[in-house]
């Protein structure tokens, strides 16, 4: 039980230091370790918490909580929210603790050439690993034809129009129960 | 630096505004448009900051890692009520959607695979798909300047889905190529920046 706090704690934390460009962009190492290298899950239950913590309200990343949450589920259900507890503490507060020491340079640092070339370099990498995530996301979740119809009247909605995407997640949902169960 | 239209004496929020406030952000925050959304209630709204304070803060989070709302929390705070105002627009901000995804993951794994949650999941999950995929167009539209922007990106993703590394390891691998790519160079866009600024 130790164990798995400490891993998660570590997992965590790394990533949090990571995540250049948002949260979404350590998916993928996400899915590694807590579906190949710890198997806290399935791949079907990560990508099932994954969609859940996007179609709640809150920072993208709150699936990090919900990593936690299963890791430690077989050991009782106060350890599951102290096992949340810990993964959400170890996401946030490192990359947190980071804003607030680079603030006190940020003025000298703000007018230098290098800080456009760095946001420049950062972002194609961003794209690659949203890229990564994205594919892991879409070989679990599309599965049929009417999935996959799904998932690109999504992509159109969220490209061409400005609807809410809590909104369409929720209504996705709905139109899949009433057909497909 | 601009003359600001202050309307109020420039006297910082009390905590538990702050609280209020990153709270109401938290629970009211869904995917994208966030930094233009939290710009809206504490520059134009509360006028807590100008501009002038908040513009560096949101340069400064999108450069560092971690979910820029999240920064833009510890940004603002500290910058209204020091270290314990960073604490506290946080913790506000990620325990309302805290509880709730964990009240959501106690359902999900309690209530199990069954017909009904199978069928409700597979339309959020591919939903939740296409989202991602329109993030991926956004991002490769501010990242693509060239062919060699391609080219990175081509070569993260093949790191981490064939060569299956890690995200930290990935980045220790093509950031110094990305930004060797995109170091300031001399000439040509140097006049361009000091033309800019003046």
């Amino acid at each position: 039980m130790i164990r798995t706090f400490l891993q998660l704690a570590g997992l965590f934390s790394a990533l949090s230091l990571s995540a250049f460009g948002g949260g979404k962009v350590v998916l993928p190492s996400m899915h590694q370790a807590a579906v190949s290298e710890y198997a806290w899950m399935t791949d079907q239950q990560f990508v099932d918490l994954f969609s859940i913590s996007m179609a709640a309200p809150g920072p993208s990343m709150m699936v990090v909580s919900l990593v936690g949450l299963k890791a430690c589920l077989s050991y009782g259900f106060w350890f599951a929210i102290l096992g949340a507890f810990i993964a959400t503490v170890a996401m946030f507060v490192p990359s947190s603790i980071l804003v607030f020491i680079a603030g006190k340079w940020w003025d000298s640092w703000e007018e230098s050439p290098w800080r456009r070339s760095i946001q420049q370099a950062i972002m194609p990498i961003s794209t690659g690993l949203i890229l990564a995530a994205t594919w892991i996301i879409a070989k679990t979740s599309i599965h049929s034809i009417p999935t996959a119809i799904m998932a690109a009247v999504a992509l159109a909605l969220m490209l061409f129009t400005k609807i809410n995407p809590v909104l369409m997640m929720g209504v996705a949902g709905a139109i899949s129960w009433f057909f497909l169960r | 630096m601009g003359n600001q239209e202050a309307p109020n004496p420039k006297e910082p929020p009390a905590l538990w505004e702050l609280a209020a406030l990153f709270a109401f952000i938290g629970v009211t925050s869904f995917g994208g448009g966030l930094t233009a959304y939290i710009r809206r209630l504490v520059v134009s709204q509360k006028r807590w900051l100008t501009d002038e304070e908040f513009l560096p803060g949101l340069g400064l989070v999108q450069l560092l890692p971690g979910a820029n709302v999240v920064g833009l929390s510890v940004y603002i705070g500290n910058h209204l009520r020091g270290p314990i105002g960073s604490i506290v627009a946080l913790t506000s901000m990620i325990t309302p959607p805290f509880i709730l995804v964990c009240f959501l993951g106690f359902l999900y794994f309690h209530a199990g695979t069954t017909t009904d949650t199978k069928a409700l999941l597979a339309g959020v999950t591919a939903a939740a798909c296409g989202l991602m995929a329109s993030m991926v167009f956004e991002a490769g539209q501010k990242a693509i300047k060239g062919i060699f922007d391609v080219f990175l990106i081509l070569l993260t993703f093949a790191l981490v889905r064939v060569a299956h590394l890690h995200v930290p390891y990935v980045i220790m691998i093509v950031a110094p190529i990305a930004i060797w790519w995109h170091r300031p160079r001399t000439g040509k866009q140097k006049v361009e920046s000091t033309g800019a600024e003046q």
